[in-house]
């Protein structure tokens, strides 16, 4: 169990820089997801921790040792890949101790240690198979063992769920965050799904174009979004974003966003706040019913208990929900025009320029709801 | 191309085809059987009707054909040996591994494959002649890498860069050296196409002829194909059983990895004879 | 393992250990070609600015005679004719035997993986096997050939095949033809095997009979492979050395010498190593046009398939 931070980490291929320049800094125990769409970088950075690549430059240290010179084997870290990696001529049991084999692990040792992995992962009937005898969610448990079985320091997982039909990967997620309660090793974790981010995380490092957008806990990126793609990125159905403009006056901001007028307390806003912003709004905070504000409606798509509905307002597209058993769900068609109202508290102002947020926050964020929708 | 149930006219030209392609090694057969008086019937008759084995004992006895078999075999698995090493080691570099002037390597490689042995025979010669290497296996040996590396090296080397590179990586994580996940992923991994690289190997060797003609001029030290054709020429009639015979000796060996390994062979056709 | 490294520096000590690693499992490979191809090569083109006597190896520099000579020799020219000869009309033979079984091979056939089997056989026959078997067939009064022939009445006197042209010729294509094509079948069928299902069938709802979808989707789907097997079989033939000097020594009369032949007897026939060895440089120039063709094509694909 260690600590794992990145100082001024660059990477560069040939002639395209892949990464410019990462801090990070893990702390001990934690449960970090690399999160991004795809080309962040995020793998990059999870293989440089590995040593399957090495930074052109900086330094990456694991429990306070510098490691980015040392092989993988040095590095006292186990991984696990989106296609497993199991080794195929090998049994389910081979592969499992094939790290203890390597580590020069006594093998009178290796019987106990196999049989508490395999109990813990419910392994124990497959011991004698192959890989390929497997199904994708026991490949998945084998691969996790083989990782498991030593006890590493930072434990590395590059999208181990991807693989998985829906209903698996639900499951398995469950039972990774159990594992990590139970053992509490660091664990750096790969993923384009914010979901298994969002649920599993102690922080999540949200990444793109080989840059560091946010790193912080799930609440702080779904509530405090440092920029534009952040708040973009989290959250589904997506946060709506539309382009305005922002006007200060003795009384606070005025903001107009396509049909959207809004005011806004100075204490809302820091003081230097740009004049050309992108305004965002997450579904849950547009209220349909009643309110000062108006739209017209574009689609409504019905998801079982609760429905979707795009409208338009003065040309600009927000979404938000409506639960199914609420009188006006039944009632709302296309084209028809609907009054809503807005959580003033919870709007989002972007600058349009930098990408950044502008909003200063107190302390007080409701916390995420942990039950989420299956998205 | 689609329908489940068989071709039935298809089938029958293709079989009709494929034993008229086959029938002059039928033909070899049945001749080395054949005792040399119904060789020279008219109306030539197909079947024997004596089946006789005089001509395998007279080759096995009377000719140093067995001496030249022996040469074969120590020449090709030497050979094999050799290239295999060489190549296993050079392939799994030139998948695996980035350096400077990898590239240019893969593309020599390339190039050596389809050079003409008649332009190097003549300087071979001529070092071997300076290493007193002069008829002896040896220089055989030297030679034959001429043409049965780069083969070798072209063949492991796209083997080798189809397996997951992912294995190896798991194996360096779990905590082998780079030669240690060479030995435990790599070469598992890559054993059918060792196989096939292999018996390829062997065959080129076995069947090699102009190298062993120009460097190997004795009994002693001649392979097969010099010592069958020495048979041929050195005898005022050409005994045709006989020639029969040890014709059908030297395939046994491919008649062999047919029956046996034939899914090898096929498979190493498709890696590196076409795709270069 | 750690060492000191100055921010920007290129490549860290972990990378440049495993480069050398690579360059070292390499070298023994590189070593060897170097050591039994590239230096005779340059040996070769050094001999072939001498005069060289093969049992005394005795030379004397003569620059670029030999050249001169060989330019101007119409034994050259011919053997370089010969080989012409030789190659396009094997080839083609190849080509079109080759892809006729394949065609008839991808249907479904009875014992269909034994018939596969089987057509590999010549190609991995020894060469010697072969020109034994196929001088025993063609043999003038015991041949089965020739027996066959005249027991059809399609002759009425036994058929020289080896001793006459064009007939010598002719005999060698067959045999070179029998030899090779299987090389040709199962590069065509590995082929053949992948294309889709799908696109025959919809050529056949766009009303395409089986030589329309023969031209239209199999010939399409097969001008790549082609390309390279018809490329490699045309190198391979034209240095082929052993099915020619086994079957007619190049008789009659040096109608069926070859380059390769004539290089041969040049160094050991008339013991003058130099002119051979300016023969062989001759026969690598003609050639020389056909090997930078496969080089290009097989770089061009090697960068299609994503360097690493």
């Amino acid at each position: 169990m260690a600590a794992v931070s990145f100082k001024n980490v660059r990477k560069v291929f040939g002639d395209v820089v892949s990464i410019p320049s990462l801090d990070l800094d893990i702390r001990d125990g934690e449960f970090v997801c690399l999160l991004g769409p795809s080309g962040c970088g995020k793998t990059t950075t999870l293989r440089m921790l590995a040593g399957l690549e090495q930074p052109t430059s900086g330094a990456i240290h694991i429990g306070g040792e510098e490691v980015h010179e040392l092989p993988p084997a040095k590095r006292d870290i186990a991984m696990v890949f989106q296609s497993y990696a199991l080794y195929p001529h090998l049994t389910v049991a081979e592969n499992i101790v094939y790290p203890l084999k390597k580590r020069g692990i006594p093998k009178r040792e290796w019987p106990a240690m196999l049989t508490h992995i395999a109990q813990l992962l419910q392994l124990e009937p497959l011991l004698a198979r192959k890989p390929k005898q497997l199904s994708g969610g026991q490949q998945q448990r084998v691969a996790l063992g083989r990782a498991l079985i030593r006890k590493p320091k930072v434990f590395l997982l590059d999208e181990p769920l991807s693989n998985l039909d829906a209903k698996l990967r639900a499951h398995m997620r469950a039972e990774l965050i159990e594992l990590h309660q139970r053992i509490g090793t660091t664990t750096v974790y790969v993923t384009h799904d914010q979901l298994e981010a969002m649920t599993m995380s102690t922080r999540i490092a949200v990444m793109n174009g080989g840059v560091l957008q946010q790193f912080g806990t799930p609440d702080e990126i779904y509530y405090r979004p440092a920029n534009q793609f952040v708040a973009g990125f989290i959250g589904t159905p997506a946060m709506s974003l539309v382009n305005g403009d922002l006007q200060r006056d003795d009384n606070g901001f005025a903001v107009r966003a396509g049909g959207l007028s809004l005011r806004l307390p100075h204490a809302a806003l820091q003081t230097d706040a740009n004049r050309e912003v992108a305004i965002g709004l997450r579904p849950e905070d547009i209220m349909l019913g009643r309110g000062t504000h108006s739209a017209r409606i574009k689609v409504v798509e019905p998801t079982g208990h609760e429905s979707i509905v795009l409208m338009d307002c003065g040309g600009a597209t927000l979404c938000t929900r409506i639960a199914s058993d609420v009188p006006l769900a039944a009632e709302l068609r296309a084209g028809q025009d609907v009054p809503f109202d807005v959580t003033l508290a919870r709007v989002h102002v972007f600058s349009r320029k930098t990408g950044l947020r502008q909003n200063r926050d107190d302390k007080n964020v409701t916390s995420i709801k942990r039950t989420r929708d299956a998205a | 191309m689609r329908a489940d149930k068989t071709n039935l006219p298809a089938s029958i030209i293709t079989w009709v085809i494929v034993i008229l392609m086959v029938f002059p090694l039928i033909w070899m057969l049945l001749t080395s059987i054949k005792p040399q008086s119904e060789l020279f019937v008219f109306p030539i008759k197909l079947l024997p009707e004596h089946v006789t084995f005089e001509h395998y004992q007279r080759l096995l006895e009377d000719t140093p054909f067995l001496s030249y078999f022996w040469n074969s075999v120590v020449l090709s698995v030497a050979t094999t040996v050799v290239v295999m090493v060489v190549a296993t080691l050079g392939g799994y570099s030139l998948a695996r591994f980035k350096y400077r002037g990898r590239e240019t390597i893969a593309i020599a490689v390339l190039c050596t494959y389809l050079m003409p042995s008649v332009v190097l025979i003549i300087p071979l010669y001529l070092m071997m002649v300076k290493l007193g290497l002069e008829n002896t296996l040896t220089s055989l040996v030297i030679s034959y890498t001429t043409f049965a590396l780069p083969y070798a090296l072209w063949l492991l080397r796209s083997f080798m860069a189809g397996i997951p590179e992912d294995l190896e990586a798991a194996a360096l994580v779990d905590g082998a050296s780079r030669l240690g996940a060479f030995m435990d992923v790599i070469l598992p991994q890559a054993l059918p196409g060792i196989i096939s690289t292999a018996l390829f190997t062997f065959i080129l060797a076995w069947n090699e002829y102009l190298y062993a003609l120009v460097m190997v001029n004795t009994d002693e030290t001649r392979p097969l194909t010099t010592g069958v054709m020495n048979m041929l020429v050195s005898s005022f009639n050409i005994e045709w059983s006989l020639l029969m015979a040890a014709s059908v000796m030297m395939s046994v060996p491919l008649l062999f990895f047919f029956a046996f390994l034939q899914r090898y062979l096929t498979s190493g056709f498709g890696a590196g004879g076409v795709k270069g | 393992m750690a060492t000191v490294s100055l921010p920007g520096m290129g490549i860290r000590s972990l990378e440049s250990t495993y480069s050398r690693l690579g360059v070292l499992l390499i070298a023994p490979a590189v070593l060897l070609l170097i050591a039994t191809i590239v230096y005779p090569l340059l040996y070769a083109l050094w001999l072939s600015l001498n005069a060289v006597y093969t049992p005394t190896q005795q030379s004397t520099f003569v620059g670029l005679a030999n050249y001169r000579d060989m330019l101007g020799s119409p034994t050259f020219w011919f053997s370089l004719w010969v080989t012409i000869v030789w190659t396009t009309s094997t080839l083609v033979l190849q080509i079109l035997c080759g892809v006729g079984m394949a065609l008839l091979l991808n249907e479904k056939i009875m014992f269909r993986s034994a018939a596969r089997s089987l057509v590999l056989f010549p190609y991995f026959v020894s060469t010697v096997v072969a020109v034994l078997v196929w001088r025993w067939l063609f043999n003038d009064l015991y041949g089965l050939l020739n027996q066959v022939l005249l027991e059809l009445h399609i002759v009425d006197a036994p058929v020289n095949w080896l001793g006459q042209m064009p007939n010598a010729m002719i005999s060698i294509v067959l045999v070179g033809t029998w030899k090779y094509f299987p090389f040709v079948v199962i590069a065509v069928l590995a082929r053949l095997q992948t294309i889709p299902l799908s696109l025959y069938e919809a050529a056949r709802m766009d009303g395409a009979g089986p030589f329309g979808r023969f031209f239209d989707v199999t010939l399409p789907q097969l001008r790549e492979v082609l390309g390279v097997v018809i490329l490699l079989r045309i190198i391979w033939d034209f240095k082929e050395f052993d099915l020619l000097y086994l079957m007619t020594g190049g008789g009659p009369v040096n109608q069926t010498r070859s380059v390769p032949l004539l290089v041969y007897q040049q160094a050991f026939g008339l013991n003058q190593m130099g002119t051979a060895s300016t023969s062989a440089v001759g026969m690598m120039v003609a050639m020389g046009v056909l090997m930078a063709a496969y080089l290009y094509r097989s770089q061009r694909t090697r960068s299609q398939d994503a360097s690493r």
